[in-house]
């Protein structure tokens, strides 16, 4: 089922070719393709042509400064996977990008492209950027810009057309971070959901501040506040966030799916609060 | 004899895994050539309509169109003892997939461009999407003309939208029930459908040269693909050759017709080649799925736990035509009603059609969740009693002498020596202890299968250089039986070594007729008329050696590649040299052998709608499996799973061990991940690999494996199928063990987490199936008989 | 568009639309049929090859993205017949089946076992070969093949 008229791909080599082909031919960015691939089995119809992001050196690039870390657009999972081994602050970024889909996926799949398919709601490292309160660049005709991830999801597809995203900031902070993914099997099919922690922990071992985000639960990934507020103080422990979880789950308006009903995205929250938690009492 | 058999007994490696690792095999689907046309399918997109207005006249004048044809090409109409089944909807459509018309173009997008431009207005009628909305009264008929059909094979019951119904009655079952001392246990289980997904989906290549049709194509039964293609056709079935290249993945899938008409009829409209392969969307909406089933079953236990009697019926959802449901409503008996001695039994099970998508064969049909069915059943019995299961299943199984459901005789001891070994094989590995805050299950559960025997032919001709050819109809797809069992028995009948014998692949103008690969039956009937036919050779060769060396025929050993005089080694003469000598004075030798099913009796006048009264071979099972249940998210973790399985005689236990391995594993998916249903648009939800799951290598485990040789069996060499019980008892084991770990009722599969954590949180909903009535007699068709 | 890629070794030249998926374009258009699409979403690995060397889903790879990259397909592995390590231990291990998805497990187990980026234990590899799917053996002897190429290397 090909199209009429397969559209072309234009591989322009600098950030500003591809910004000036994106208006010109109201062509969309093609970064691993492992999304826009499948948009006939979506019975969706490609963009009438393509602005290949492969041959721009800058959005391949994660920078690490002593206070943040700059990850390019078009930097693959894999990629971010090895370039994070020497951090164990963003454990949980580096297992959302290491563990996600499966090596081949991860090793096309780009960030820019997790971040900016707003009809994927099961994506990995939407909740794990989220919750280090990430903030992206989005680059467009009147130049680049940065938006914090949060308002960025609340817009995106609004604000993606004739833009490109050219990479995500992270500040260093040293919290611990930890990302519990829950697929249906051990590995391999979407996460039906997902929570995503980053906590900074006190002498005693008890948390002092934590931004915790939720995914595949909702059509878009958030912050629980709730269980945010409700861990102040509270030790490191999981058993007990599973517990203090369980009944913070009332905001949470689960989708339905083929894989899943709503339901149950909801109602396996508190454990997988518990196991992020978990992990981090021994990180 | 058994020194042949010994001879046959071999870890004889695979001729074809060579190239299969090197990528050169060409399956159907790598069968592309320059000048063929592309074929593609107009699908029903909707569950049930009239037919107001088909125009393919737009289609056939698109570029690159050659042909399009719609069911005014394909008068016949086909089917397994019912013709319900015509090529093309023609006046109604009954499901969604449903083929409308068949465009062959140049190319794959010009045939679907030309898709697109054929009009066809389906006026919408109401349609049964579930087994209950048609067994409701008043349900709209799926087949409202189906008392006009031709009926094939007599004896099934039908009516409305039951297909065909096949019922058990044996001994006094009333009167069972209403005994004062026996424990009454009633259970109902639902199954949902599972998918073969064959890595190779159903494809095929054909075209039409000096007035016949040749048929390349992905299949497991040639023979009915020759036959349907004709019938459908209304040509002569003598018209038709079928042969068939490696398969890539069948388990059942491909045991029936599929694409070959429509590009049989192509490729006669347009006088080219015509390549037509199914997407995997169309794979997914029209598999031939294993069916949705749902079942209740009641027992009476007597105080002794003896089982009294038991009554049970099951629907299976044949879809929205009959096809191989009709003929599997007779396996229940065998599965539902076997394992167990029973005092009277009473069993229906209906074929009911639905407007889905027709359901198929699938690697131990029926059985498997009749098992899954029976074996909790049997674990809720030992329950009710107060009785340990393993305890209950030693009592109760099947030995030598007793009667099963349909009262045939059953010969050996076979299931409790099972019981025995399996308890060995469990106390090597005992079950692990968990300590990380998870529920631990395990079970064990037995299971009765059976090969499926039937005709098979074969010939073998004895070459001047010493080889051997062995021409038959069988199909290697995938299971190793053409590649090993069959060579391996040809040459230790004839004293080669299994490298000697060149298996020709598959093609009905070559081979005799063979019913197909399945059901086990590879090893027993080919394997049968294989033997036969080297026999023959062998008598054949013997003669002529006798000749040659002036030996008596009877004084002669054959082995080694050569004949020689017993006890005189060196004698004789190399067999190449015999079967040379040979051809010069008496013409090449050959030797034919066929093989049928031997025809097993039931008790008389116990069982209705059976095609398969008795088994001519039984094959036995168990499982047994330790999980562990996540109590917060409902993941059930398999963390050991040993198999004492009845082979009969193990010919390659290489190969035997590796169809149990991979059994288990399509098992396991069935038990825990696989789920296919039809949604409210009469679509199958699951429309890619993305939702539907199968087992990944992070999710199985090494199956321990013990065989159990020496029950009888009438196969050659006294073999049994080996390849598809695997897969019988798993979910009955996996769920039996659910149950255990988590002491809630396992009344559905697949136990996916979302339906493990309902169990869990006492939010399942037990099923209920109105349309079950109450009164065993309320659930056939023709009461009484 | 004129592609140019380099396939097994050998520099190719052709016209193709640039969204069409590379393993369409290795299978009709070079006609190495070892890669097989099956699900063309990415999930099963028949279609796997290795582009610079690393194993790639080529139903989700517009053709255009790889201009110029070296390709590698199964049958790019070995000259003649004689099997690469990992080839001659899956048929060691009685591993192959209906063999469908062998093209595209020994492209995995290729890159698993040279690159050094796997432990040489079960776990490991098994979680390696998460994106390839085999319906018919239950992969255990698949994985015991790959931990014998890998210890053999090792040695
Ligand atoms: C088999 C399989 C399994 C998967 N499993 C998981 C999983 O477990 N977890 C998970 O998170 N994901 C999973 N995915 C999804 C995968 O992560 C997404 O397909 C991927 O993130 C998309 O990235 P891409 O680079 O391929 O994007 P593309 O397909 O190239 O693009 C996707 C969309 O984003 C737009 N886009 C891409 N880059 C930019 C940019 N820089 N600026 C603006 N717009 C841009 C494109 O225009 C397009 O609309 C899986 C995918 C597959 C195929
Ligand atoms: S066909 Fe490419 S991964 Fe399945
Ligand atoms: S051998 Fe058949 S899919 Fe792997």
């Amino acid at each position: 089922m090909r199209p009429e008229t397969p559209p072309e791909i234009l591989l322009p080599a600098t950030l500003g070719e591809a910004l000036a082909s994106l208006g010109e031919r109201a062509a969309a960015p093609l970064a691993g393709g492992t999304w826009v691939m499948r948009a006939p089995l979506r019975r969706e119809p490609f963009a009438p042509a393509y602005v290949g992001l492969s041959r721009i050196p800058e959005l391949s690039l994660v920078e690490v400064t002593d206070d943040a870390i700059a990850i390019g657009a078009a930097v693959t999972h894999a990629d971010l996977a090895n370039a994070l081994a020497g951090f164990p602050e963003f454990a949980g970024l580096r297992l959302a990008a290491g563990s996600s889909a499966n090596p081949a996926v991860r090793s096309a799949a780009t960030v820019g492209g997790n971040l900016c398919t707003a009809d994927f709601a099961a994506a990995d490292l939407v909740p794990a950027l989220l919750c280090l309160d990430a903030t992206v660049e989005l680059a467009g005709p009147a130049g680049s810009r940065l938006i914090p991830l949060a308002d960025f999801l609340a817009q995106r597809t609004g604000l993606l057309p004739g833009h490109i995203l050219t990479k995500v900031v992270v500040a260093r902070t040293g919290q611990r971070t930890a990302h519990a993914r829950l697929p249906l099997r051990k590995a391999g099919d979407y996460p039906v959901a997902i929570v995503s922690v980053a906590m900074r922990v006190d002498a005693m071992e008890r948390i002092g501040a934590a931004r915790i985000a939720v995914g595949s639960v909702e059509a878009t990934a958030r912050r629980w506040t709730g269980l945010e507020d409700a861990l102040l103080g509270e030790p490191l422990d999981g058993a007990r966030t599973t517990g203090i979880a369980g009944s913070l789950l009332a905001s949470f308006n689960g989708r339905d799916g083929v894989e899943a009903p709503g339901w149950y995205r909801v109602r396996v929250l508190p454990a997988l609060a518990g196991r992020a938690v978990a992990s981090l009492v021994a990180a | 004899m058994s020194e042949t058999a010994e001879k046959a007994v071999q870890d004889f490696r695979r001729r074809d895994a060579r190239d299969k690792l090197l990528g050169r095999t060409r399956y159907t689907i790598d069968r592309g050539a320059a000048g063929m046309l592309h074929a593609a399918l107009l699908r029903s997109d909707v569950p049930s309509g009239r037919i107001a207005r088909l125009d393919v006249s737009a289609a056939a004048r698109m570029p690159g169109v050659r042909a399009v044809v719609t069911h005014e090409d394909a008068p016949g109409r086909a089917g397994l003892g019912i013709a319900d089944h015509p090529l093309f909807a023609t006046d109604v459509v009954r499901y969604c997939g449903e083929p409308i018309a068949a465009v062959a173009a140049e190319s794959e997008a010009e045939a679907r461009a030309a898709l697109a431009a054929i009009t066809v207005d389906i006026e919408p009628l109401p349609a049964v999407l579930d087994m209950g909305a048609s067994l409701a009264e008043d349900a709209p008929l799926v087949h409202p003309g189906w008392q006009g059909y031709e009926v094939l094979t007599q004896g099934g019951a039908r009516g409305g939208n039951v297909a065909w119904e096949a019922s058990v009655d044996r001994g006094d079952v009333d009167a069972a029930f209403a005994r004062s001392d026996v424990t009454v246990v009633e259970s109902s289980f639902r199954v949902g459908r599972q998918n073969h997904l064959s890595l190779e989906p159903r494809a095929v290549v054909a075209n039409y040269e000096d007035g016949r049709y040749h048929i390349e194509t992905s299949t497991q039964v040639p023979w009915t693909v020759r036959n349907t293609t004709a019938t459908l056709l209304g040509v002569p079935a003598s018209a038709i050759r079928v042969t068939v290249p490696p398969v890539g993945g069948g388990f059942g899938l491909k045991f029936d017709c599929a694409l070959e008409p429509f590009a049989a009829l192509l490729a006669r409209k347009s006088g080219r080649t015509v390549r037509l392969v199914n997407s995997r969307e169309e794979e997914m909406l029209t598999c031939l799925f294993r069916e949705n089933a749902e079942i209740r079953i009641r027992s009476a236990v007597a105080p002794d736990g003896s089982i009294a009697g038991r009554e049970a019926v099951v629907l299976m959802d044949c879809g929205a035509y009959g096809g191989e449901q009709v003929f599997l409503t007779t396996m229940t008996a065998h599965t539902l009603g076997g394992n167990y001695r029973l005092g009277a039994v009473r069993i229906v099970s209906r074929a009911v059609y639905t407007n889905t998508a027709p359901n198929g064969a699938f690697r131990a049909c029926n059985g498997v969740y009749n098992t899954f069915a029976l074996e909790r059943h049997t674990d809720e019995i030992a329950a009710a009693i107060g009785m340990a299961p393993e305890a209950f299943r030693f009592k109760n199984v099947i030995g030598d002498g007793d009667l099963g459901a349909t009262g045939q005789v059953f010969e050996g001891d076979v299931l409790a020596p099972m019981l025995e070994k399996m308890a060995a094989l469990r106390a090597k590995d005992p079950s692990p202890q968990l300590t990380d805050g998870r529920l631990s299950g395990r079970a064990t559960t037995v299971g009765t299968w059976f090969v499926f025997t039937g005709p098979s032919a074969a010939t073998v001709n004895m070459n001047a250089d010493g080889s051997a050819t062995l021409v038959t109809s069988g199909v290697e797809i995938g299971s190793g039986s053409m590649m090993q069992a069959l060579p391996q028995i040809v040459a230790a009948t004839l004293g080669l070594t299994p490298d000697k014998v060149v298996v020709r692949a598959a093609d009905t103008d070559a081979a005799g007729y063979d019913v197909g690969v399945g059901g086990g039956r590879t090893t027993v009937s080919l394997g049968a008329a294989s033997r036969t036919a080297a026999i023959e050779v062998r008598t054949k060769l013997l003669k002529v050696a006798s000749d040659m060396l002036e030996a008596a025929a009877e004084d002669l050993v054959i082995a080694d590649g050569r004949i020689e005089i017993a006890g005189a080694k060196g004698s004789g003469a190399t067999i190449a040299e015999v079967a040379s000598h040979g051809q010069m004075r008496f013409g090449p030798l050959s030797g034919t052998g066929s093989f049928a099913a031997a025809g097993t009796p039931a008790m008389a006048g116990c069982c209705a709608g059976h095609f398969i009264e008795a088994l001519d071979i039984p094959v036995f099972a168990v499982h047994d499996c330790d999980v562990a249940v996540d109590p917060l998210t409902g993941h059930v973790e398999v963390l050991a799973y040993r198999v004492v399985q009845d082979v009969g005689r193990a010919l390659n236990p290489s190969a035997i061990f590796g169809q149990i391995q991979g059994g288990v594993v399509q098992g396991l998916g069935y038990a825990l991940h696989e789920e296919a249903d039809v949604g409210p648009d009469g679509h199958i939800r699951q429309k890619s690999f993305e939702t539907y799951r199968v087992p990944l290598a992070g999710d199985v485990v090494p199956v321990a494996i013990e065989l159990h040789e020496g029950a009888p069996s009438i196969g050659p060499l006294g073999t049994k199928g080996a390849g598809e019980v695997p897969i019988l008892n798993v979910g009955a084991t996996v769920a039996c063990a659910v149950a255990n770990a988590t002491g809630k009722t396992v009344s559905e599969l697949p136990l996916t987490p979302p339906r493990v954590l309902a169990l869990l949180i006492d939010e399942a909903q037990a099923p209920v199936f109105p349309h079950i009535r109450d009164r065993h007699a309320d659930n056939l068709t023709a009461p009484g008989r | 568009m004129t592609i140019r890629l380099t396939v097994n070794g050998e520099t190719r030249e052709f016209a193709a639309a640039p969204m069409t998926p590379l393993v369409d374009v290795l299978r009709d258009g070079l006609h190495l049929t070892g890669a097989k699409p099956v699900c063309r979403e990415g999930f099963c690995g028949a279609c796997m090859v290795l582009v610079d060397a690393v194993p790639t889903v080529a139903c989700l790879t517009p053709v255009a993205l790889v201009e110029g990259r070296d390709i590698e397909t199964v049958e790019g592995l070995t000259s003649g017949e004689s099997p690469t390590p990992v080839q001659a231990a899956l048929e060691e291990h009685d591993a192959v089946q209906c063999g469908m998805c062998f093209p595209g497990m020994v492209v995995a187990l290729t890159h698993l076992t040279t690159s050094g980026t796997c432990e040489p234990n079960r776990a490991a590899v098994k979680e390696a070969l998460v994106g390839n799917v085999c319906r018919c053996t239950g992969y255990e002897r698949i994985v015991d093949a790959a931990l014998a190429v890998m210890e053999a290397g090792h040695e």
